[in-house]
């Protein structure tokens, strides 16, 4: 059950033994689905947010750069404990499943059935396949540095594209107004909201929009540096959350 | 005979459903059974009663179906909290020092499902209704703290998942003879970090005082929440403490069929 046994008087339990340690499996995997559902969810919904709730939102500067520096917070953490401990490589799939299991159920039941959002305008962004990258990364190499380095980054890296065939077609342009605009903007100007208009003028802010279709790799390479250092930060709080110290007094 | 007999008595052991070890199974079924409806039940309601009552808080009919249901969940709350905690304290174990290692077992996998109903109650909180408030403010003008989204989600989800948080606490220091010695830390963080989201409610709220619009959910005023929200990582520490103390008592246990 753990790492740290000597591999050399470790035995399988057999019969009671091993019903009741499948039986503590069993509660710790449904502990672990709500808990990650509940606080990665959280977390990120108040971190990334606004840039995951809208369509519009998902644009070339913030969107690529914010959602895979926060979303690889949970899952450096995780994997701490569970490949370290249980040497069990699934940490960041783990979180990102959880993650995705609690915006969808929020967006069809919250956005679309309570206040009538129409769900291409709120369908969540999917870290899956860069998660499932960052396991793999950690299991073959066994090394934080090297997960790090090239987990982290690939996090970082494979986010846009993995999610350009769900939200590519929301960036065609339409003509509205005189003025040129993507789908998405136009669900955003449909589809009033009470933070507008100061709500839409965060979007695509600055002068990296001058750069034009490059603005797009240039966000996911930043976010890729920012995500080695993230990763390897989050690894240490993960760690440093999983003490097992009993105090004397609080 | 007496073998036959023994044999027997173990094969009915052994068919009986729930075992020994999950003694506990059938109540914290109950537990998600009950939460599960309580929790859908608020969502109905919204959905019946949020455009129709909930978009003026000047409006007489918010005072009847909000603030009616505001003063509920605030009674029920605060009762819960002295029943349950109460209950888990005067029932404590004071012979801790000779807990049998079967009871032990039995023990951690109860203060297991205690700890999964306090995170089945921080999904409600953290992931469903919370992101739903941000769906909310942004269809209904914010003039009041006590929206129709914050009154369930302030004023009910938040507080019960502490109270769970501190069933779970109170469990394993009353019932368990290694946390009964000292205090675990990670349990600790992980039940005393999500209940300073709830403190965090005074933040954001004064926040919103500045402006009524919603929402950058990104906000900094809601920064309080996220770092409170960290603190579950503390149920990783929970988990190799158990662990840890489980295979010593299994180890220690016969071997059985």
């Amino acid at each position: 059950m753990s790492a740290n046994l000597s591999t050399g008087t470790f035995r399988p339990y057999t019969g009671e033994k091993a019903r009741i340690a499948r039986a503590y499996d069993y509660l710790v995997l449904v502990l672990a689905l709500f808990l990650f559902i509940g606080s990665f969810h959280l977390h990120f919904a108040l971190t990334v947010g606004d840039w995951d709730f809208w369509v519009d939102w998902k644009d070339r500067q913030w969107w690529p750069l914010v959602t895979p520096l926060i979303g690889i917070t949970f899952p450096a953490a995780v994997q701490a404990v569970l490949w370290t401990n249980f040497r069990l490589p699934l940490g960041a799939t783990l979180c990102v499943a959880c993650l995705s299991i609690g915006t969808w159920i929020a967006r069809i039941f919250a956005y679309h059935y309570w206040n009538f959002f129409p769900i291409n305008m709120v369908m969540p962004s999917t870290l899956l396949p860069s998660a499932l990258f960052l396991d793999a990364v950690l299991m073959i190499s066994n090394s934080l540095t090297i997960t790090a380095i090239f987990g982290g980054s690939a996090f970082a890296l494979l986010f846009y594209p993995s999610n350009w065939p769900i939200f590519g077609m929301f960036h065609l342009p339409v003509e509205a107004g005189n003025s040129q605009l993507t789908v998405a903007d136009m669900f955003g100007f449909q589809y009033i909201r009470t933070g507008m208009p100061e709500y839409l003028r965060i979007i695509e802010r600055g002068t990296l929009r001058t750069y034009g279709q490059i603005a797009t790799p240039l966000s996911a390479f930043c976010s890729a540096l920012l995500c080695t250092l993230m990763y390897t930060l989050w690894w240490h709080i993960g760690k440093w959350f999983a003490t097992t110290r009993y105090l004397n007094r609080i | 005979m007496a073998t036959i007999i023994e044999q027997v008595k173990s094969l009915n052991d052994q068919v009986k459903f729930p075992p020994w070890y999950l003694k506990d199974l059938y109540r914290y079924l109950s537990a998600f059974g009950i939460l599960t409806a309580i929790y859908m039940g608020f969502r109905i309601y919204q959905g019946a009663y949020g455009v129709s009552t909930g978009l003026d808080s000047t409006e007489p009919a918010f005072e009847i179906y909000w603030m009616r249901l505001f003063n509920f969940n605030v009674t029920f709350v605060t009762l819960f909290a002295g029943i349950s905690w109460g209950y888990l304290w005067f029932t404590r174990d004071k012979n801790l020092e000779n807990l049998k290692p079967k009871e032990e077992i039995r023990r951690y996998l109860t203060l297991t499902m205690w700890i999964s109903v306090y995170t089945f109650a921080v999904y409600w909180a953290g992931s469903y209704f919370a992101e739903q408030d941000n769906s909310w403010h942004q269809v209904a003008i914010r003039d009041t703290p006590f929206t129709a989204n914050h009154i369930i989600e302030f004023y009910f989800n938040f507080p019960m998942y502490v109270i769970l948080g501190g069933c779970a606490w109170l469990y394993a220091r009353t019932r368990l003879p290694l946390y009964a010695k000292g205090i675990s830390l990670p349990l600790t963080l992980a039940v005393v970090g999500p209940f300073m989201i709830l403190v965090s409610v005074g933040f954001n709220e004064w926040g919103h005082t500045f402006w009524f619009r919603e929402e950058f959910f990104a906000a900094p005023i809601h920064y309080g929440f996220v770092i409170g929200v960290w603190f579950a990582h503390g149920v990783g520490g929970i988990l190799l403490q158990g662990v840890t103390r489980l295979i010593e008592l299994l180890d220690g246990l016969e071997e059985a069929a």
